[in-house]
């Protein structure tokens, strides 16, 4: 088998623009799922039963389905609901946001629960309301107790966004598609595409590893 | 400052006037368990009010209830004419008047000492962060951990983050301060350092509420001992009394248990000193 690179190097802003994309729609669901999940996951534990049921259905319901069904589905039929077309793009973005919210939701609501009772108390008998102890104190070290799940979560919502080729968001593994079949030359392009993924995540994986060995010790009360 | 307590019959501070704190017949309930039956006493401005009495006996569960972080079924708590229990009372108002100190200390762990210190201030009265940090900086070195400032609570021994949460609660300059066994979960070495700052406190005239098993703090830092048992004040009065002439059966049964027989336990020497441990 004889390897040609060339098709990657005539084609580089073809791959960026796919990697931009995959960034892009990388970052914007990550911040979507979460502000759910800090939201859902705050709500959860401290907002009284209903609540409690409430959202412990949205994160049911979004676990039993596969992400791709989720996806197709917010992209083709979610529309018809609301009247409205989605780009791409937004459906991507709210589809993946959407998913990954529910699993942040339950992490943050571990970590939550995980912090003892003493620390609450405490924040109370200063004066502070519920709100300003969970922001100030609880909130915190629960993040910090639930990085690593957190890191995972993040990582894979990067990987996750791959699946958004399949409603033609142009991002890197659509463009890859594009581009093999375009130029025959599928080992070179989608071992490249390998390769991107790998570098992004990678790092990430490693990075958000060293913050918590550096700050895992505040997160223990 | 010290003088100031140094008289021999430590007659009952501001006995004449109005309590500054007082539990009128306190129950709470915890299903079927009376943890509180029916509560009773006093606590007057400047006094030192020692709650004794065996583990279980609801000690803990009063000092919560004296600031609302428990309900109660029964009774009131009355802090200077403000019912606290009441349902029109702004309990966050109260509780800044209150500062309490946990046995496990309960420091914010990813927090820095100075940022325990301060984030009261900051968070609860809205105090530019300078001035908290100021504020803070002058209470550390008051309880000798000026130099730990920018140290997180895990670095510290047990008596120098229990002496951070006793800076922790006085930045909120509140008016009365409840301790609960401050002392219980320290190192012997370094439960000396704790109650000497304690003491220089109730020498301030600090209004204090110390739940302890430190009896001879008890007797000579208090100005009025509680004997607390089974959920309800078994007998209360003057140190001398309660530890020499206790009249109750249940009082010399505990007291007893604690080896103490009326004179001063072999720990006594660690009032005198002011902590030497820190560097
Ligand atoms: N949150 C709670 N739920 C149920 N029972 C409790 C709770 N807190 C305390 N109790 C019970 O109330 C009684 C008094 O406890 P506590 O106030 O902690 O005693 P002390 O501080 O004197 O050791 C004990 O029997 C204890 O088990
Ligand atoms: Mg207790």
């Amino acid at each position: 088998m004889d390897i040609d690179i060339s098709p990657l190097i005539e084609n580089w802003q073809f791959i960026l623009t796919g990697l931009g994309f995959t960034l892009a729609l990388s970052a914007l669901s990550i911040a979507l799922g979460a502000a759910i999940g800090l939201v859902g996951g705050v709500l959860r534990t401290y907002g009284g039963k209903l609540l409690d049921s409430a959202i412990g259905l949205y994160v049911d319901v979004v676990r039993s389905i596969p992400v791709l069904a989720i996806l197709v589905w917010t992209y083709f039929a979610f529309p018809l609901v609301i009247g409205e077309s989605l780009t791409p793009f937004s459906g991507g973005v709210l589809a993946l946001g959407v998913h990954l919210g529910a699993y942040i939701t339950e992490t943050i609501r571990a970590g939550l629960t995980s912090i003892r009772p003493g620390q609450m108390r405490a924040a109370l008998a200063l004066g502070m309301s519920r709100f300003e102890a969970i922001r100030t104190i609880i909130l915190p070290q629960a993040l910090i107790r639930m990085l690593p799940p957190l890191g995972s979560l993040i990582v894979i919502a990067v990987k996750d966004s791959a699946i958004a080729s399949v409603i033609a968001v142009p991002e890197l593994l659509r463009q890859s598609q594009v581009l093999a079949g375009k130029t025959f030359r599928p080992f070179e392009i989608y071992t490249a595409a390998m390769l991107i993924y790998f570098l992004i995540c990678y790092p990430t994986a490693r990075t958000i590893d060293r913050v918590y060995r550096r700050l895992g010790v505040l997160g223990a009360s | 400052m010290i003088a100031k307590r140094k008289t021999k019959s430590r007659p009952r501070i501001g006995s004449g006037t109005a309590p500054i704190l007082s539990f009128e017949g306190v129950v709470k309930r915890y299903g079927p368990l009376e943890a509180l039956a029916g509560v009773s006493f006093q606590v007057h401005r400047g006094e030192v009010v020692c709650l004794i009495g065996p583990s279980g006996s609801g000690k803990s569960t009063l000092l919560r209830c004296a600031n609302a972080l428990e309900t109660i079924d029964g009774g009131r708590v009355v802090l200077e004419g403000v019912e606290v229990h009441d349902r029109r009372t702004d309990a966050r108002k109260l509780r800044r008047r209150m500062g309490m100190v946990f046995q496990n200390f309960e420091l914010f762990p990813h927090l820095t000492v100075l940022r325990n210190v301060a984030v009261g201030p900051t968070t609860v009265l809205g105090m530019p962060q300078r001035q908290a940090a100021e504020r803070a900086t002058e209470l550390l070195r008051k309880v000798g951990l000026a130099d730990k400032a920018a140290h997180y609570p895990a670095s510290l021994s047990g008596g120098q983050q229990q002496r951070v949460a006793i800076a922790r609660a006085l930045a909120m300059q509140p008016d009365v301060m409840l301790f609960d066994e401050p002392t219980s979960a320290l190192d012997p070495e370094t439960i000396g350092e704790v109650l000497s700052v304690m003491k220089r406190l109730a020498d301030e005239g600090m209004t204090m509420v110390v739940v302890t098993h430190e009896m001879d703090f008890a007797k000579r830092v208090g100005n009025w001992i509680v004997v607390f048992d089974h959920g309800k004040v078994v007998e209360q009065g003057p140190p001398q009394q309660v530890f020499d002439e206790p009249t109750v059966q249940r009082t010399r049964d505990f007291l007893s248990h604690l080896g103490w027989h009326g004179e001063s336990l072999a720990a006594a020497d660690l009032l005198v000193q002011p902590s030497s441990t820190d560097p």
